[in-house]
């Protein structure tokens, strides 16, 4: 049961990585925390990913303790399928207007078995396998959700009372309603994360159309061990694919789509997936269309390096439009920068687009935050202070505040969390733990 | 590239610092390299908490191989290498008092990215492994 | 199917007595990287034939929430007292793990992880049948271990609510800032007289445009004003005693040989000049001199590196002065350490693109400082010639190839991208263009990097204000070469061109810039005080860098900035940031926990013949002292936890084995042994 009125010392909104680890690292220090998500599950978009550049570790394996490690923590009090709709400020801070969304399930006694799941009969295209694979209307998020709880779409629930009768612990509620609640916190981490191009932006690339055109998300589904079919198939026909092409900068560093910026991971992803791709199928030629390859990061160009050993195509090359043929097979029509940008077709059995990263929520109406032109949220003085948003107490952390991979938000994570405890310090005389005893400056430096 | 499976298992139980030897195996696995299923790696902080007499109790038992895969000279623990080395060679010689190859045992320094090293230390224990046989032969003729 | 029990689980069928180890076994799928190719099914069946398991499971991913809480339950409800996990490398998960154990109220030490994943899986994955065996074996050396296992305690120790930060640029000031905002007493140290570190070298700084100046300045005086923080400048940490939360630092202070009364005068009066380091080597300065105006102590300092006898000598107002290094060490105590020791600018080998053979060739650093000392309005010149053309080259020091690029002295290559040269180029392209709107600029680069926020625009700036851009193959680096006499331009630079067909070009220009990248500072001294580890490409490395990014493996031990890899200043104030979060996790409660992994004597053995302390290397780890037992007073060997680093020399060198490991005891590796060798098909295991 929600309580009307919680309070805390921090208000973090989402709970993908950056937002996981901005609770821990100040739930850590003894500050409590509410972390709000709007989706029913923690993770944020890392969980849906197969293995992560550049160690290649298993990307579940990473997150799934993190997820863990804020469900447990006794300072953190998690809110999953809840969003904030209005904060007001007052001389002790703010306090936000919280909305619970029904989940039709009674958390307390669900325990997770899906019975609810084998149950039902409805079958509705499941965003977390990018649309490839169903959940069912009653249904838990995905095997490693946390919480590990069960919800009903009831968007697409026929009310058959089917889920009602196979769960075994009682825990199906039809008559469950929104739920507002207030939070009350001294400062609050906007850490809502970013939303991948949309299939349909780039008219040029068969704006979704194509079966075989599919975003760079969708093979992360299919390269991921619990992943819709467990394997590497082109979707129109379910067949090995041979011949793999990466378009590089799609939806990004383009004009004509207002994105100018360049969304940092999607060189260092293609790379990582042509990798696993060669893993699984090694014997399918694997070729990455690009401008520039953009692998600044540590240990990133030496995985570059690597991936050029393994012989994956790297061709300096501007993608002008895909069609398709007969056969459903995507021809990429290609400028070859490095023949004299001479204009050539080549057919693949796939494409995938490398996608960019778009800001997925403008915080302006609700938290009073400004975005800067690029979409991403403000950050006034970017070199000084990377998490400061124009907004006294409100700080930004991961790619809320701009592209940016799993390491950096980690990073920008940790000092949103800094930033966050200076202020919770700063405007709380008696939690300050070092007085200042003399303003004398302390610097030594003997004659 | 992967040994010949021995048809009989000769055993090979490889001692590896956490700091070293033990990270650079699982450097090996994140590479996906493949080598011999006979080595059984045990995690150890530093192998200088081994007395001489552990590793000849561990051949009677029926190993027939035993790689100390430490630091070296990267040992977080001062002395810790110098330790260890002192031991091996002290072991040496009780080892050929009782009948023993003493390539059976060896001690090198695999770092954590020795991922050439490792592999390359399996492949040689396993081949002289294949020319001297199990451990139990030499035992069993120096008892006669 | 994952996710079953045997038979053993029923209830009735469990063994009640609590003192027996009532072992549970999980074997994780981890996804498919262990399922697919070890049958976690009959690891799970066959270890559940082992005596003390009354638990065998296995489960898709052990470390998600589903599996952790599958453990509780088992510990809760079904009375299992150890825990053995089969899953990916203990490194990434044995914490995790260990919560969970607790969590459900058991020991956090009754349970051994078994890597099965890195060490048996992935490099096994064509021979399923001897990794499952392999498995089999090495969970149950894990069981036999796990029977032995004892309740440990990990060993709590106060801590100084006390950082030491190293290091004086933008990261370290801004750690010890931000220590200092939550609460904690800093003390940063500074090897060079002033602060400011490379960031106070430059002029406009991307991706904002403003002045470094202007940013540095405040977050200066925030350090210098605070009185949490103590500065030390033109020092240096010379000794490192203790462990996380109670470390002992010696630090060693230089004189600055003057101070303000005389600092000015002194000045004056030194004659001798050497290069000054600020401007690369593009001016000289004084012996006694400031870094840069405005700078921080304004107090000038004596370069005593340069004063052969460690003294100077000096006439000021017809005095003879005598100005003398006399280094000061002094200690403090600390909790935590926060290494910020920054980068080198790459500086290229003799000849390396006709550096140090043509005086018209430049490093960017260099001529973002020589831009600084044109006046504005003046044209661009170098040693008294207009330059009419110059190239610019990127990757100078960077993305090297072995076999192509010459070595360093070490021998390796810089095989890494430095990450800020590309937009460090074009922003000094775009201010030469706009001062000088009728150079001709050429860009030579391999991949144009302008990733961050606000960097593409630099780009798309100087393409479109012409300047032309060239671009090269990584094996085929450009040359630079004297222009035959006669020639306009002194240098050629050759490049095979990819933009127009792969031809060789050849450019004239009156000056070459590289973009070189960035190398550590070199702290070998720090890097063995510490104990910290850096990687192949020579920076220090994190513990891991998704799960732990600012850590090193040493605890207390945290990383920021440049130190770790190469950055821009937001990034370095970010990880500045995330790596004062870090310590302030550490030390803000005032204690610190240690892994209770130390030596122990047993009394009843110890004859207190002292070999173990002879072998020892650590101070007052292990001592013989006098204790009562039986009403007589002996000596035995005690142990101080706190100082005992678990390396285990002493159990080894015991001729009484009256010593042994908390949680590595001999025995237990005796048991892990006989179960590797243990005719398995003797208890029912079908394993050959
Ligand atoms: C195809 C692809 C592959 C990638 N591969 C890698 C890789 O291998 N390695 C790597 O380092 N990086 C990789 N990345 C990048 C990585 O996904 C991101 O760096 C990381 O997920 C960013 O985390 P985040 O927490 O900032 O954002 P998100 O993961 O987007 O999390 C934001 C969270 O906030 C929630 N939220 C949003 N708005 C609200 C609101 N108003 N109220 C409440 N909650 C809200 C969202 O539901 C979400 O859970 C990849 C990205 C893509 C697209
Ligand atoms: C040519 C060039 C142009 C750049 N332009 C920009 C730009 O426009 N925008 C941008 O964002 N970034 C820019 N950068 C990057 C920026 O300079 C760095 O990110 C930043 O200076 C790194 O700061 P740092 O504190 O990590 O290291 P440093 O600035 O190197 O500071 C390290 C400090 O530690 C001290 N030290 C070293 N060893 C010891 C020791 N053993 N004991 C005590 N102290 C020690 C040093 O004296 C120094 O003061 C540029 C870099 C280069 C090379
Ligand atoms: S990271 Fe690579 S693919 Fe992505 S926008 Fe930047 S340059 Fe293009
Ligand atoms: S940032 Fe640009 S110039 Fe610097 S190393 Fe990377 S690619 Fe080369």
């Amino acid at each position: 049961m929600v309580q009307e009125k919680i309070r805390v010392d921090t208000l973090v909104v989402g709970g993908g990585i950056a937002g996981m680890q901005s609770a821990l690292d100040l739930a850590d220090q003894g500050y409590q925390v509410a972390l709000v998500e709007r989706d029913p599950s923690i993770g944020g978009k890392m969980i849906q990913l197969s293995k992560v550049f550049p160690t290649l570790d298993c990307c579940s394996c990473i997150t799934t303790p993190k997820m863990s490690a804020v469900a447990h923590h006794e300072n953190i009090q998690l809110f999953t399928y809840c969003e904030i709709q209005a904060i007001e400020e007052n001389d002790q801070g703010f306090v936000s207007n919280a909305l619970q969304k029904p989940r039709y399930v009674d958390v307390d006694t669900c325990t997770g078995c899906r019975q609810c799941e084998y149950a039902c009969p409805i079958d509705v295209p499941h965003p977390f396998d990018r649309y490839l694979g169903a959940h069912r209307a009653a249904y838990v998020p995905f095997s490693t959700a946390v919480p590990q709880k069960a919800l009903i779409d009831m968007e697409n629930c026929i009310l058959c009372g089917k889920c009602q009768r196979g769960c075994p612990a009682n825990s199906i509620d039809f008559t469950q309603k929104e739920q507002p609640f207030e939070i009350e916190s001294r400062a609050i981490i906007l850490a809502t994360g970013f939303e991948i191009t949309p299939p349909d932006a780039k008219k040029e690339y068969g704006a979704g159309q194509f079966h075989n055109v599919v975003d760079a998300l969708v093979m992360e589904r299919l390269l991921a061990p619990t992943g819709p079919y467990g394997h590497v198939l082109r979707p129109s026909d379910g067949k090995e694919p041979d011949s793999i092409a990466y378009v590089q900068c799609a939806g990004s560093r383009d004009k004509t789509l207002g994105v100018e910026y360049c969304s940092r991971v999607c060189c260092m992803y293609a790379i990582k997936q042509a990798m696993l791709i060669s893993g699984a199928l090694p014997l399918a030629d694997i070729t990455i269309y690009y401008m520039d390859i953009r692998t600044f990061g540590k240990g990133y160009d030496q995985f570059y390096q690597t991936a050029q050993a393994m012989g994956i195509e790297f061709v300096k090359g501007k993608v002008a439009r895909i069609n398709e043929d007969e056969n459903q097979n995507p021809v990429v029509r290609v400028e070859m920068i490095d023949e004299g940008s001479k204009v050539v077709e080549r057919m693949h059995d796939m494409v995938v687009l490398s996608v960019g990263m778009l800001p997925c929520y403008d915080p302006q109406p609700i938290f009073g935050v400004r975005s800067a032109e690029d979409g991403f949220v403000l950050t006034p003085s970017i070199n000084m202070a990377p998490c400061v948003t124009e907004h006294p107490g409100i700080f930004v952390s991961g790619t809320a505040a701009g592209p940016m991979d799993i390491v950096d938000s980690i990073v920008l994570a940790g000092a949103a969390s800094a930033e966050a405890a200076a202020y919770l310090e700063a405007n709380d005389g008696n939690r300050r733990s070092v007085k200042s005893t003399t303003n004398a400056a302390r610097v030594t430096a003997h004659a | 590239m992967a040994t010949e499976q021995p048809s009989e298992e000769l055993k090979i139980l490889i001692l590896a610092t956490l700091s070293g030897g033990y990270a650079g195996a699982d450097s090996v696995g994140q590479l996906h390299a493949d080598y011999a299923t006979n080595t059984y790696i045990l995690p150890v902080e530093c192998p200088a908490l081994f007395p001489k007499e552990f590793y000849l109790r561990t051949f009677k038992k029926g190993i027939d191989g035993i790689i100390i895969m430490y630091s070296g000279t990267d040992c977080p623990y001062k002395g810790g290498a110098e330790r260890t080395a002192e031991i091996i060679n002290e072991t040496y010689p009780l080892m050929k008092e009782r009948g023993m190859d003493t390539r059976r045992l060896r001690l090198v320094a695999i770092c954590t990215v020795c991922t050439q090293p490792f592999l390359k230390e399996v492949t040689q224990m396993n081949n002289v492994l294949q020319e001297i046989g199990p451990v139990r032969q030499e035992l069993s003729v120096s008892q006669d | 199917m994952p996710d079953k029990e045997t038979s053993k689980l029923e209830p009735s069928q469990m063994k009640t007595d609590t003192e027996e180890p009532r072992i549970g076994v999980y074997t994780c799928y981890c996804g498919g990287n262990i399922g697919f190719v070890i049958d976690c099914e009959r690891v799970a069946d066959e270890l559940g034939k082992l005596p003390n398991v009354v638990v065998t499971r296995t489960d898709m991913s052990m470390c998600s929430d589903v599996g952790q809480t599958m453990i509780e339950e088992d510990i809760r409800e079904h009375g299992v007292n150890r825990v053995v996990i089969g899953a990916c490398a203990p490194s990434l998960h044995e914490q995790t793990f260990r919560g969970t154990v607790s969590r459900a109220g058991l020991n956090p030490y009754f349970y051994h992880h078994v890597g099965i994943r890195e060490q048996d899986s992935w490099v096994h994955s064509h021979d399923h049948e001897g990794a499952t065996k392999k498995a089999i074996r090495l969970m149950s050396a894990g069981i036999a271990k796990a029977r032995l296992l004892e309740p440990l305690e990990p060993i709590k120790l106060s801590a100084e609510k006390h950082a030491l930060v190293i290091g004086g640029g933008v990261a370290g000031l801004r750690s010890a800032w931000d220590l200092s905002r939550r609460g904690l007493k800093v003390t940063l140290v500074e090897k060079s007289p002033f602060l400011g570190g490379h960031m106070a070298q430059l002029e406009k700084t991307f991706p904002s445009g403003e002045e470094a100046g202007g940013l540095l300045g405040p977050l200066i005086a925030n350090v210098v004003s605070d009185p949490n923080i103590t500065v030390h400048t033109y020092s240096e940490v010379t000794g490192v005693r203790g462990y996380v939360g109670d470390f002992h630092i010696q630090i060693t202070q230089q004189s600055r040989g003057v101070d303000d009364t005389l600092g000015e005068a002194a000045m004056q009066a030194c004659k001798t000049e050497v290069q000054d380091e600020f401007n690369y080597g593009l001016t000289n300065r004084k012996l006694v001199y400031k870094a840069y105006p405005g700078c921080y102590p304004s107090t000038p300092a004596v370069d005593w590196d340069h004063c052969p006898d460690g003294y100077l000598e000096l006439e000021i107002d017809g005095r003879q002065i005598k100005l003398e290094n006399q280094p000061k060490t002094f200690d403090i105590n600390t909790g935590a350490v926060v290494v910020a020791t920054g980068f080198q600018p790459y500086t290229p080998l003799k000849g390396e693109y006709g550096y140090l053979e043509h005086p018209e060739v430049l490093t960017l650093p260099q001529f973002i400082r020589l831009l600084t000392l044109i006046p504005e309005g003046k044209e661009l010149q170098l040693n008294g010639h207009r330059v009419h053309n110059i190239g610019f080259v990127h990757c100078v020091g960077s993305r090297q190839i072995e076999g192509i690029h010459e070595a360093q002295e070490d021998g390796q290559v810089n095989n890494y991208c430095s990450r800020v040269c590309c937009t460090a180029t074009l922003q000094a392209i775009n201010e030469l263009r706009q001062r000088y709107p009728d150079l001709n600029i050429v860009d030579i680069y391999e991949d144009i990097r302008t990733y961050g926020r606000g960097h593409e625009e630099y780009y798309a700036e100087a393409s479109a204000n012409q300047v032309l851009f060239m671009r090269f193959h990584g094996e085929e680096p450009a040359e630079v070469v004297r222009a035959t006499d006669g020639d306009k331009s002194p240098l050629l630079i050759r490049v095979k061109d990819y933009l127009t067909w792969g031809e060789e070009i050849e450019v004239p220009v009156d000056m070459v810039v590289l973009a070189v990248g960035m190398m550590p500072t070199s702290i070998e001294d720090l890097i063995r005080l510490l104990k910290v580890s850096p990687g192949t490409d020579r920076f220090l490395l994190e513990v891991h860098p998704k799960l732990r990014p600012v850590e090193t493996a040493v605890p207390g031990v945290v990383l920021a900035g440049t130190a770790q890899g190469p950055m821009n200043i937001k990034e370095s104030i970010a990880a500045a940031s995330a790596a004062a979060s870090k310590v302030a996790v550490l030390l803000s409660r005032g204690k610190v926990e240690l892994e209770p992994f130390v030596a122990h004597v047993d009394h009843e053995l110890c004859t207190g013949s002292g070999e173990c302390v002879e072998v020892c290397a650590y101070e007052d780890a292990i001592s013989l002292k006098p204790v009562s037992m039986d009403g007589k007073e002996v000596e035995k060997a005690l142990v101080t936890s706190a100082n005992c680093v678990g390396c285990g020399v002493c159990v080894s060198a015991c001729p009484n084995l009256a010593i042994d490991l908390q949680g590595w005891t001999l025995k237990q590796y005796d048991a892990m042994v006989d179960a590797l060798v243990m005719d398995m098909s003797a208890i029912g295991v079908k394993h050959e």
